[in-house]
């Protein structure tokens, strides 16, 4: 067995994270700290001088470390398990204070979230308001069935026109004339670098495994809209493409290409994924890392936020999500897919079982549908994952013949 | 003399098939898994060999699957019970397209494509509902054995709902219904009929084509047969030894293996 090829960016991003995460506790800057979720139109707080922080990032960050006992420390509060694992170890760990992992997120100024990810989003948000006694905006951003309707663009423009004012009120913070010019030029050249960093995946050997795109994506989520992004993302283009052109790919003896869909078992980060690599099976794509492909149109800033920000792979419908998947496979020759059913993530997860029929019989490969969780150890049980992970291996290796 | 060996360690039983040139079964055994699976699997070995007059090291090939399969270090490869149970029952059943397989935990529906490879396949979550273990703690609560349950399910007029498929709930449901006076033969024909629309619902998410077989130890089971081919309007074939597939599956990899090495 091969050894897995560790990217030399690794180490420049742990130091990415640290730098971000020490500026959200370090209260001596002056700039207000707003807790925002993934699906916030961040560019607006860059060019209103506003930290933004994401306990999303923050719950997966402790899932890879092990954060059962924040869920149980929310749990304990009376927060049900059925909920989101996200939004259960975002709870616990505010409610431990400095003794969460990282010493904690410290505490926020505002707070601001969109519901395009979920309604969960919002009730976490509004817990975290009671909490911390901080003022909570919330974006509302209408379901896509197809196209996107003039009207519902307008509706989620006014609401951000609603925010800078919201800004300047609650945090005193002014919109610098040119500064959101800035901030959606940033978030472009950002968006369009990880592009093409996912799309060197397309090269046999595959560059990159989805560990690599999961674990190398935060800096898209969180500091997106940032020249340290940029710059972060040039340097892993660079060794990305390197890899591509020198034919090294991210597992030894790359014999089955998949598509991943939904979000990262975080708690099993290497050794779930391990199952696959250590049988020549590598995750050259998913919908997940995807989520942060759309590139914001030039032109009006706020309408460009409201279009991008409202068209999300999770605000979408099934069948548009199908299509994707379905292209996605073609672009990226993939033998089968994996569908991980997140108990925590019902938008991700909703409809999965017709979708992964639908899906294997559009493109004849075979499809696994896994029921685990991005965080809660509880809901992944060894033998039976492996018992199915090796049963679909032998499936795609009894069709490759 | 070429021999080569199949053994399921599963999570209630394990079962051990011995075969020998073009399948041909030379000796099978079955007994309960215990606490240690792995040492009951080397005795029920050294037991097939005795009974055919194998040597221990005239077994040219070995494979193990089922749960206990990663502790078992005897083998020379291991393979899933998704595939063992595959291959057996279209051995057992030449044009076998389903196999429903129900074993002690943990079941299974395959589908299999024209030339009996893994098209597709299904198994239950975190869940004991639709297994052998349902309705081994439902029996309890009725003072039934497992072996009386067919018997007792001939004769239902009517099969109670029993609405909870959760191995608990239904047991506790299965207690309310003894207090209430209800016949014992209807409250097992409404476990079955339980059991059958929970491995029902998740053949669906891979489809149900003809010819159906049935494996696994529920198998054995006439009321659980029936009660699927009642509500799945489908005919079932149980082949003798369905309890046994898995393990002959595993057989006779073995000797596909054993041939590709030589």
């Amino acid at each position: 067995m091969g050894r897995y090829a560790r990217l030399e960016s690794a180490l420049e991003l742990g130091r990415l994270m640290e730098r971000h995460y020490a500026e959200a506790l370090d209260r001596r800057h002056l700039r207000p700290v707003a807790w925002v979720n993934a699906g916030a139109p961040v560019e607006l707080l860059r060019a209103m001088d506003v930290l933004a922080v994401y306990p999303e990032n923050y719950a997966a960050m402790c899932g890879v470390r092990g954060a059962l006992w924040l869920c149980e420390v929310a749990e304990g509060a009376g927060y049900s398990r059925d909920l989101c694992s996200y939004a259960r170890i975002s709870l616990g760990a505010s409610l431990s204070g400095p003794s969460a992992p990282y010493e904690g997120l410290g505490r926020p100024d505002l707070l601001i979230c969109c519901n395009n990810s979920c309604g969960t989003i919002v009730k976490w948000f509004e817990a975290l308001g009671r909490l911390f006694e901080a003022p909570l905006f919330v974006i509302d951003t209408p379901y896509v069935h197809d196209g996107l309707p003039g009207h519902a663009a307008a509706y989620v423009a006014a609401q951000l026109q609603e925010l800078i004012h919201w800004l300047e009120r609650v945090a005193a913070r002014r919109l610098h004339p040119g500064a959101l010019e800035e901030a959606l030029r940033l978030s472009r050249e950002v968006t369009l670098l990880w592009r093409e960093i996912r799309s060197y995946c397309r090269t046999r050997p595959s560059p990159l495994n989805a560990p690599d795109l999961f674990t190398h994506m935060a800096p898209i989520v969180v500091l997106r809209g940032t020249a340290e992004a940029v710059a972060y993302y040039r340097r892993l283009r660079d060794e990305v493409r390197q890899r591509a052109q020198r034919g090294v790919g991210a597992i030894p003896n790359e014999r089955y290409r998949l598509l991943w869909d939904n979000i990262a078992i975080w708690s099993h980060l290497s050794r779930f994924y391990y199952l696959f690599a250590a049988h020549g099976a590598c995750f050259v794509t998913d919908t997940y890392t995807g989520a942060w492909d759309a590139v914001p149109e030039e032109g009006d800033p706020i309408e460009s936020l409201a279009r991008v920000y409202t068209t999300i792979y999770l605000n979408r419908s099934l069948r548009f999500r199908l299509g994707q998947m379905e292209q996605l496979m073609q672009d990226y020759a993939c033998d089968g897919f994996v569908m991980h059913n997140n108990r925590s993530c019902k938008a991700f997860s909703l409809g999965q079982p017709s979708a992964r029929r639908r899906l294997a019989d559009a493109t004849g490969a075979p499809g696994l549908l896994l029921e685990a969780d991005m965080c809660d150890t509880r809901a992944y049980a060894e033998g039976q994952v492996r018992a199915r992970v090796e049963a679909f291996l032998e499936t795609l290796a009894g069709r490759a013949g | 003399m070429s021999a080569y060996l199949g053994i399921d360690i599963g999570s209630r039983v394990v079962k051990v098939v011995l075969v020998g040139a073009h399948g041909r079964v030379l000796a099978r055994a079955v007994a309960p898994a215990g606490i240690d699976g792995p040492a009951i699997a080397a005795e029920l070995t050294a037991r097939v060999c005795a009974e055919a007059g194998v040597g221990p090291r005239e077994v040219g090939y070995t494979v193990a699957t089922g749960y206990g399969r990663v502790r078992f270090c005897e083998a020379d490869a291991e393979v899933s019970e998704i595939t063992c149970h595959a291959r057996g029952a279209r051995h057992l059943v030449p044009g076998a397209r389903t196999v429903i397989d129900i074993g002690g935990q943990d079941s299974k529906v395959i589908a299999l494509d024209e030339q009996g490879r893994v098209a597709d396949f299904c198994m239950n979550d975190r869940c004991a509902a639709g297994t052998g273990r349902f309705l081994e703690v439902t029996a309890e609560a009725l003072g039934l054995s497992v072996e009386g349950l067919a018997a007792e399910h001939a004769l239902a007029r009517q099969p109670v709902t029993i609405s909870s498929t959760c191995t608990v709930f239904a047991e506790s449901e299965v207690i309310s219904h003894l207090a209430r006076g209800t016949p014992r033969p209807e409250i097992v024909a409404g476990l079955h009929h339980a059991i059958a629309s929970r491995l029902l619902g998740m053949a669906g998410r891979v489809g149900l084509t003809p010819v159906v077989v049935c494996t696994g130890g529920v198998a054995q089971n006439a009321g659980v047969i029936a009660a699927l081919e009642a509500i799945g309007k489908v005919a079932i074939t149980v082949p003798p030894d369905a309890q046994l597939a898995g393990a002959l599956g595993a057989a006779l990899i073995a000797a596909a293996r054993a041939a590709e090495r030589r």
